[in-house]
């Protein structure tokens, strides 16, 4: 039988165009009895043809075995394959792992390089803690190979070793770091310690500062550009621990700016001196020389031929530079506008990432315009036909995009789309809408977004496939809605305008999608807007028809549940009029229009989620009520006038009647102070049954003296303001976390509510040349919001001509809040639009309604630490979690933060540290040798007592031997030097000097663990007691301070080590 | 650190796949895919850096909002496109982008003289050696040797380098005649390449 050669699959492969999958099937089972073949060779192309197989993603973790049996073939060439596949295939659950390491080990100790360069590269990929204790005493020898290949990548691997094991690098930093002092050694070994010690720098920079003065030499003098980069990276990390090193590094630094001919270095020293913090304080002259110097050369990098690379890391350093010295990024704004237009998405998210940062209420408009116009013209495939239809007032508009259109074909991918959507979403409500001027302006946009904003694939969120990313562009509409909702809620002046916009969306959700779902996620805020505002909208009763019509569309259930509560809310305004009388004609409509919606609701009271089940069985009951009454109630003729049914009038409008929402800070809810005495486990009621019995006399006390009632009612007098469960606003919460959501954008500011009056004059007016204005209710022309001309825009928001007299300013009393003793964190919160120019209108900026239980003058802080609910301490939670979870292709190096290569967080030098550990280190040990030396000699001891000769014949090991006999000899001769021969003390000195070379019997019992022979040894002191004389006890002590003369000693004697054995 | 490095043709095939991290090999295909259709797209002139597929995305949209840098997360795609193939390398923020590019010039040309002329046919029947020169430049996500002499020698040190089959005619099949050679020569485009 032939096999097939891995060329043979590849040309097979390429000759079977169209069945490969066949082929491949029929390849795989060929294998899988191939590499049970006795044959090493057939063995070994077998899997070389697995593992081809696995490139292309076919899964091979079954022959994992037959790996690990070709990786131990003797042929070079076969066991490289088993390498191979080791490092495709293997995980750290993998089996045969455990199986691997003895062959691993053995292949580290060959005598060939190419062979121990096999398991050295492999490690990396299969490493794991075990692993790593076991091969690190075969690795570490590797690291003064004599091929500097082996050496290279054995510091490598030793590196990995870490991540996984830190115990590692306390064993095999010492001997790095002396490869990277010498300076003969290889210069590609010195470059990849540079590299190692780069990725480890980041983690504990101050380990690394002790090396600075040979890695300035390195850089100074390296002469490797590629070395030079990570030495530049890795000063930038080390420059914020040591401020000296900065006039240092200056000088060199800015002659390679000013002389490299490689624009990577040039990019790297400039990078460096941002993210080394050399940028600094602008008092230092030669700082701002050198801030000048870099930002002009990005800049250059921006305009430089339009090199895309350049504009790239160009925009990546400013992003850096941003944060620290955010005026010179402003100043180069206009380059870095540019960049937002430009095709490249990469160059344009990180000009988005920048221009973020950058915002205000001058540029708002002009940046925002810039992303709708790319979205606009992302999206033109879908809206040409409606663009045609759009109204005149964006020719103007039209023109001018045109041609543009036809440049930038490529349709942006989506998940683009939307982190461009949640950026504009971010960049408005940021510091609480500081930034937008106009409203009406800012609700058009959502409109317009709520269009472009890629279609919700949520139908197939119930499969479960991936479901991480379709909530994504679920979510994106749904912050759109909700920013809508924000707006109609926390700025009253653009309430109505708000609320036919939810109108138009609704009206526009129901006839887009006639047949299929609805899954914008936007109907839901809209939804509730529509329904809470009701009293607003323009025609009433059409929505709820539209409402009504969706509502058999809507799947999801959170979304339904909303819709059934809006609904009801609007029957509740059209049917409910108390005014008028009840005539036939009235009579009649109602009925119908009840009809109706309970033939929408009915078929809900059986759905499987709870929230939409109740609502559509209470509203169905109540409605059924409702319609006997009105049927019941006769019609009034005209001799007789006839009042509506009450439950239509009265008990159905007030079930929505309430005080108007207003915008609570997140979290705020938890800073409630809890009753003093509030016992929740506590039983309601010691008889709650004959506590029932009474409930029809029980009057519910009206709690008028109620601080927080009090507060409420001074603000709002109850209108016909329908008011949804405060629960419905609760259940919102969770959502904060979607992109670009209000809440989330806020979180970190914790304003208040921007209340902006606007004349409503003004905006008609406006809106005939703003081309984001959406017409009249109905209109079937609307605009489909086409790019602003921004001109146009800032001279009305900028005009001088702007009537500002006839605004009508809201103004919050916030002595009122203040007093009422319920916002204490009121004033602390409030504040002032930030420089608002002369011309604009003025803004109130009222308090988000939050309490502030201990911090009353800082409510942000205050709620952060008190609340788990706080948007940013749950973030900062699931981002922990996040972590946990870790990404993709991460390697988790976090062990290694927490490994110090010093014994002690002293803040001595990490240098002189090392050598604490090295001296700790040794005087660990002495203090072992001194124990096992006691050991041996209470053994010896007994040895003589028992009449045993003490000369010995075990050879020690030689370090240890050293030090001991160094010290000794040092007795002796003192002993020599001091008294007779017969002196106790010259005895108890020859013994020792015996005792060495017979103590492998006592060190064999001893092992290695100290507390054990310190036990061990104390047991022999009391046998040695018992049967040595009273003469020995005394000399004990004596003894023991001789040895630990010995043990200082010892140190010295192993460094000099010359003294030969006895 | 490097955490992966690939190569992959003009249709999206593979053929090389080196991940320093372990990864299913389903998730691998997927990654691949998410990047194939992201490279794909890009139009003329653009830079070599791709935003990060969706896979890896997900993940680092976290760290962008945390100030701390998190320097462990994959949050770079550099590629390079020669001829028919695609050249990707995913890094994390400690590797220099403009350097990186650099890396996927000198593998290339090192695989051109292991191969004399190297083009996507070799790479195909040759993936061990794919395998190896890239073993001989980095080790464990850690870049070891940048000079082509030395890499080339640690190649050759292995074996020696197959050559493309000789009844295999050039470009058969694909239409892949005109070689990465051909390629090579947008490396004197990169105003940086002064290595």
């Amino acid at each position: 039988m032939f096999e097939k050669s891995l060329y043979d699959l590849i040309r097979g492969l390429r000759n079977h165009k169209g069945n490969e999958k066949e082929y491949i099937q029929n390849c795989l089972k060929e294998c899988r009895s191939e590499i049970k073949s006795q044959d090493m060779d057939v063995k070994a192309t077998a899997l070389l043809k697995i593992i081809y197989l696995e490139m292309n993603g076919h899964d091979m973790s079954w022959a994992s075995f037959h790996v690990l049996e070709v990786m131990s073939s003797p042929k070079y060439h076969q066991k490289r394959v088993g390498y191979l596949g080791a490092v495709q295939s293997f995980k750290t659950d993998t089996e045969v792992l455990m199986l691997a390491t003895n062959l691993l080990k053995k292949d580290l100790s060959a005598s060939s390089p190419i062979v121990i360069s096999l398991p050295v590269a492999a490690l990396p990929h299969i490493i794991t803690p075990s692993l790593a204790l076991s091969v690190l005493a075969d690795l570490l020898p590797r690291l003064s190979h004599s091929h500097s290949a082996i050496r290279k990548k054995t510091i490598v691997t030793l590196y990995r070793l870490a991540l996984v094991y830190p115990e590692t690098l306390r064993a095999a930093w010492p001997k790095i770091k002396e490869r990277l002092m010498d300076k003969n050694e290889d210069p590609s070994v010195t470059a990849a310690i540079v590299n190692v010690v780069c990725e480890l720098g980041w983690r504990r920079p101050q380990d690394f500062l002790p090396l600075a003065p040979r890695l300035f030499e390195l850089l100074v003098d390296g002469g490797n550009n590629w070395m030079a980069i990570k030495l530049i990276k890795l000063f930038a990390t080390l420059t914020p621990l040591e401020p000296r090193l900065v006039r240092k590094l200056l000088p060199p630094l800015t002659d390679l700016i000013r002389t490299t001919p490689a624009m990577s270095l040039l990019y790297e020293c400039i990078n460096g001196i941002i993210q080394g913090g050399i940028l600094g304080d602008s008092e230092d002259e030669g700082r701002e020389e050198i801030a000048s110097l870099c930002v002009s050369k990005l800049r250059g990098m921006i305009t430089f031929n339009g090199d895309a690379n350049l504009k790239y890391v160009a925009l990546l350093a400013f992003n850096r530079i941003v944060v620290t010295h955010p005026f010179l990024v402003a100043q180069q704004e206009d380059v870095i506008m540019e960049c937002i237009d430009s095709e490249d998405i990469t160059i344009r998210i990180k000009a988005l990432d920048l221009v973020q940062g950058m915002v205000s209420s001058d540029n708002l408009v002009s940046i925002v315009s810039r992303l709708m116009r790319q979205l606009k013209t992302s999206t033109n495939l879908d809206n040409d036909q409606l663009d045609d239809l759009s109204t005149d007032s964006s020719e103007e508009m039209g023109a001018e995009r045109r041609p543009r259109k036809r440049d930038e074909a490529p349709p942006l991918p989506e998940d683009y789309t939307i982190d461009v959507i949640g950026r504009i979403l971010k960049m408005c409500s940021q510091n609480n809408y500081s930034s937008v001027v106009d409203f009406d302006w800012y609700i058009d946009v959502l409109t317009q977004l709520i269009r472009i904003a890629p279609a919700s694939r949520k139908e197939i969120d119930s499969d479960g496939t991936a479901p991480r990313e379709k909530s994504a562009t679920a979510d994106i509409s749904e912050s759109i809605g909700n920013e809508l909702r924000n707006v109609a809620v926390k700025v009253k002046a653009v309430r109505v305008t708000a609320v036919r916009a939810a109108e138009l969306i609704i009206a526009k959700l129901t006839m887009e999608s006639t047949s299929h779902q609805v899954t914008s996620g936007s109907l839901k805020p809209v939804a509730w807007i529509a329904g809470e505002y009701a009293y607003q909208l323009s025609n009433p009763s059409d929505t709820l028809n539209h409402l009504l019509q969706l509502i058999t569309r809507i799947r999801p259930p959170e979304v339904l549940a909303t819709c059934l509560q809006a609904s009801m809310k609007l029957f509740a305004l059209i049917a409910g009029n108390d005014q008028t009388y009840w005539t036939a004609e009235r009579k009649s409509m109602v009925s119908l229009l009840m009809a109706r919606v309970i033939h929408t609701y009915e078929p809900l009271i059986t759905h499987p989620s709870l929230e939409v089940q109740e609502r559509a069985v209470e509203f169905t009951e109540l409605l059924k009520l409702t319609a006997e009454a009105a049927s019941a109630q006769a019609a009034s003729t005209d001799e007789l006038q006839q009042d509506p049914p009450l439950l239509l009038t009265q008990a159905i409008p007030s079930l929505f009647q309430g005080r108007e929402l207003n915008s609570v800070a997140v979290g705020a809810q938890l800073n409630v102070p809890m009753p003093e005495g509030l016992d929740l486990d506590e039983p309601i009621h010691p008889n709650l049954g004959s506590l029932l019995g009474q409930a029809d006399s029980l009057m519910l006390p009206v709690q008028e003296d109620d601080e927080f009632a009090a507060y409420y009612n001074e603000k709002a007098a109850p209108t016909s303001i329908s008011s949804e469960p405060a629960i419905n606003r609760l259940r919102d919460a969770p959502e904060t976390t979607s992109p670009g959501s209000y809440q989330q954008a806020t979180e970190d500011s914790y304003l208040d509510a921007d209340i902006i009056a606007r004349r409503k004059a003004e905006r008609e007016e406006r809106n005939r040349d703003d081309p984001f204005y959406i017409g009249g209710l109905g209109s079937p022309s609307r605009s489909q919001g086409t790019s602003t001309p921004i001109h146009n825009i800032l001279q009305n928001e900028n005009g001088p001509d702007l009537d500002i007299d006839s605004i009508p300013i809201m103004k919050l009393d916030l002595g009122a809040i203040s007093s009422s003793g319920v916002g204490a964190g009121a004033p602390g919160s409030f504040q002032q639009q930030p420089k608002a120019p002369k011309s604009r209108p003025q803004i109130v900026v009222a308090a988000d309604e939050t309490l502030v239980s201990s911090r009353p003058s800082t409510p942000r802080t205050g709620s952060q630490h008190d609340s788990d609910a706080d948007p940013s301490s749950t973030s900062a939670k699931s981002r922990a979690a996040r972590k946990l979870k870790q990404s993709l292709l991460q390697v988790d190096s976090s062990h290694l933060r927490n490994l110090s290569l010093e014994a002690s967080e002293s803040d001595a030098l990490p240098h002189e540290q090392l050598a604490e550990t090295d001296a700790e280190m040794a005087k660990a040990l002495k203090e072992v040798q001194r124990l096992r030396l006691e050991m041996q000699r209470a053994n010896e001891r007994i040895q003589v007592a028992q009449g045993v000769p003490t000369e010995g014949v075990v050879v020690q090991s030689k370090k240890k031997k050293k030090g001991k006999e160094e010290g000794k000899k040092k007795k002796k001769d003192k002993a020599e030097g001091g008294d007779g021969v017969d002196d106790e003390k010259e005895k108890k000195v020859k013994k020792k000097k015996k005792k060495p070379t017979e103590g492998a019997e006592g060190e064999g019992e001893g092992g290695p663990v100290g507390g054990g022979e310190g036990e061990a040894v104390v047991t022999v002191k009391k046998k040695k007691k018992e049967k040595e004389g009273e003469v020995k006890k005394k000399k004990k002590p004596k003894r023991v301070i001789q040895l630990d003369d010995d043990a200082g000693d010892g140190n010295g004697a192993e460094a000099g080590g010359e003294i030969g054995r006895p | 650190m490097i955490n992966a490095f690939l190569v992959f043709n003009g249709q999206g095939q593979p053929r090389l796949t080196k991940f320093y991290t372990q990864l299913d090999t389903s998730i691998q295909q997927r990654l691949i895919s998410e990047i194939f259709t992201l490279v794909a797209n890009r139009p003329k002139g653009s830079c070599n850096f791709l935003p990060l597929p969706p896979l890896l995305a997900a993940s680092s949209t976290s760290t962008s909002s945390s100030s701390e840098p998190h320097n462990d997360v994959p949050s770079l795609v550099t590629y390079r496109n020669y001829a028919t193939l695609y050249f990707i390398i995913i890094s994390t923020s400690t590797e220099s982008p403009l350097a990186l590019i650099d890396l996927i010039q000198v593998y290339v040309e090192s695989l051109d003289r292991l191969f004399e002329n190297v083009c996507e046919l070799d790479l195909i029947f040759n993936f061990e050696t794919l395998h190896a020169t890239l073993g001989e430049m980095i080790v464990g996500g850690v870049v070891i040797e940048t000079n082509m002499d030395r890499i080339v020698q640690g190649v050759r040190a292995q074996g020696t380098v197959a050559k493309r089959p000789v009844n295999e005619s050039r470009g058969a099949g694909m239409g892949l005649g005109s070689g990465l050679g051909a390629g090579l020569g947008m490396g004197g485009n990169f105003v940086w390449s002064g290595r």
